[in-house]
């Protein structure tokens, strides 16, 4: 490696925590000055920075924002359990069974090619305006990600770790566990982030089509009654609410799980 | 007369069905004997000792290890201890916990784990890296692990497959004495596969010469060498330039094949 490389590569490795503060700072400040250009040149129909703070603040006192977030966060939480959970099984056995790979993969071709309100009408079609058919639809709409994302994983394994554990007879429940789910571990994690991403942006979609409560229907009543800086103030908290959720517990996990690479 | 401690007959083996790798190898080795395999680089010395380990079925023939068939699932085929030609370590998992985990599969109590682990740690002079993360050893210390762990889980039968042909002269040589040493205590039954004659006349008792593939066996040559021995002995140049000469025919190059 060149000199010049090296110390470039040497720069990106060093970057230092008060060097991404400043770049976070710096990507925010920038963000906020378009947005109240976007303001000044939108005749009033974008609320300035000032009225987004604002409402903000308002929201974030108000006790029903925080009855709206739990009603949407439990939401989120089952899909996203239960979409993890279905989509790493059949991910695994689609990677690990050429049989239900060959069953799964036409499905989950369509099922990625299925725009997401069409999970949320056909479960309403289905089961209702009931409470469960905005989480099922949710479920529905996450899984795909999660198989494409365990799926290719499971396939790129190493082989040779696979002759070692079959030399030495681990058997399939120590194979699974031990060697193939640590080896997919990145994997699990992107998968589960990406599901986790996805069920808070499709969470609104789906409030916003069938159910009454929720910050998704929350946010449609808002743009219903153009109150557009109380609109974006709901969608602020809740960004920052399932960023922080996504640093602490995945960021956590992952630092743990992952502490042999480093 | 008893039959061999490992009993190869007639072996023949295929990854595709059709084309063969082994084509009939036969060979016998007894117990606590240290055979080499010898052959030219893609003839199927690794292939045969998938068959003895029991990841390949072959196609003909037969293989078993003391008494016992190799060549099928059943649950009571002796323990093999394998040597692969990478470490094959679980990055995630310590040194200490790799060796665990092939303990626990071959169902050694739990009370004589850490004895076993420190014993060939020590043995293998890499007591120090028990709880170190293999990513961070040096080849030949991941080498040396991946040993510790063929060996401690108290195989019949130890496959080694070229493991020091990735390593640097130095540390390879250090490695094929430690190897020979750790041999001649703990009396195993070694099976050694190698492309190198001098490696294999070094180590060996016994070094088997398979053709170019679809392998046989073209000679099996005794090692009337005695121990301890130096890799530079003016003996073992003697026999690797006789070996050379009987296989120069053999395994050379063949007009009308890809150089």
């Amino acid at each position: 490696m060149s000199s010049a490389s090296a110390s470039a590569a040497g720069f990106h490795l060093d970057v230092g925590w008060h060097r991404r503060a400043l770049a976070f700072v710096t990507a925010v400040a920038l963000g906020v000055v378009g947005w109240q250009i976007a303001t000044w040149i939108s005749d009033g129909w974008i609320p300035g920075v000032g009225e987004i703070v604002d409402a903000t603040g308002e929201a974030l006192v108000a006790a029903d924002t925080w009855d709206q977030i739990l009603i949407t966060s439990k939401r989120i939480l089952i899909a996203f359990v239960a979409s993890t959970a279905i989509g790493v099984a059949i991910g695994m056995a689609a990677g690990l069974n050429r049989k239900a790979e060959a069953f799964f993969r036409p499905l989950i071709v369509i099922a990625l090619a299925t725009p997401d309100p069409l999970y949320v009408i056909i479960a309403i079609l289905v089961l209702g305006t009931e409470e469960s058919s905005g989480v099922i639809a949710l479920t529905l709409a996450l899984i795909p990600f999660v198989v494409t994302i365990v799926h290719s994983s499971v396939k790129a394994r190493e082989s040779q770790l696979d002759e070692m554990s079959a030399v030495y007879r681990l058997g399939r429940r120590r194979y699974l566990s031990r060697v193939l789910a640590r080896q997919v571990t990145p994997a699990l994690f992107a998968a589960a982030r990406t599901s986790f991403a996805f069920a808070w942006k499709i969470v609104v979609l789906v409030e916003a089509i069938s159910q009454p409560r929720g910050i998704g229907s929350e946010i449609y009543e808002q743009f219903r009654l153009l109150n557009a800086a109380e609109m974006i103030a709901l969608a602020l908290i809740f960004i920052v609410l399932m960023r922080l959720v996504d640093a602490v517990v995945f960021g956590g996990l992952e630092r743990r799980l992952m502490a042999w690479s480093r | 007369m008893s039959p061999p401690y490992i009993d190869v007959e007639g072996l023949k083996a295929s990854y595709d069905g059709s084309r063969l790798v082994l084509d009939g190898v036969d060979m016998a080795v007894e117990e606590n004997e240290f055979v080499a395999v010898l052959g030219p680089s893609g003839c199927g010395k690794s292939t045969m000792l998938q068959v003895l380990s029991g990841l390949l079925r072959p196609v003909a023939g037969r293989a078993t290890i003391a008494g016992k068939d190799m060549t099928g699932s059943s649950s009571d085929r002796p323990r093999v201890g394998y040597v692969f030609q990478d470490h094959r370590l679980l990055p995630w998992r310590t040194v200490a916990s790799n060796i665990e985990l092939v303990l626990e599969a071959a169902g050694l109590p739990r009370r004589e784990w850490d004895a076993r682990i420190d014993r060939y740690l020590d043995i293998l002079q890499i007591g120090q890296f028990r709880d170190a993360w293999p990513m961070r050893l040096s080849g030949g210390q991941r080498q040396r692990v991946s040993i510790a762990r063929a060996l401690a889980i108290d195989p019949a039968v130890v496959l080694m497959d070229e493991p020091f042909s990735t390593l640097d002269e130095v540390t390879a040589r250090t490695m094929r004495q430690q190897l020979v040493e750790l041999w001649q205590e703990s009396s195993r039954t070694i099976v050694f596969v190698t492309h190198s004659i001098r490696e294999a006349i070094f180590l060996a008792d016994r070094v088997a010469i398979l053709t170019r593939g679809p392998a046989r066996v073209l000679e099996d040559v005794e090692v009337p060498i005695g121990r301890p021995r130096r890799y530079e002995d003016a003996e073992i140049t003697e026999l690797e330039s006789a070996i050379v000469d009987r296989v120069m025919g053999v395994w050379g190059y063949e007009e009308g094949t890809p150089a």
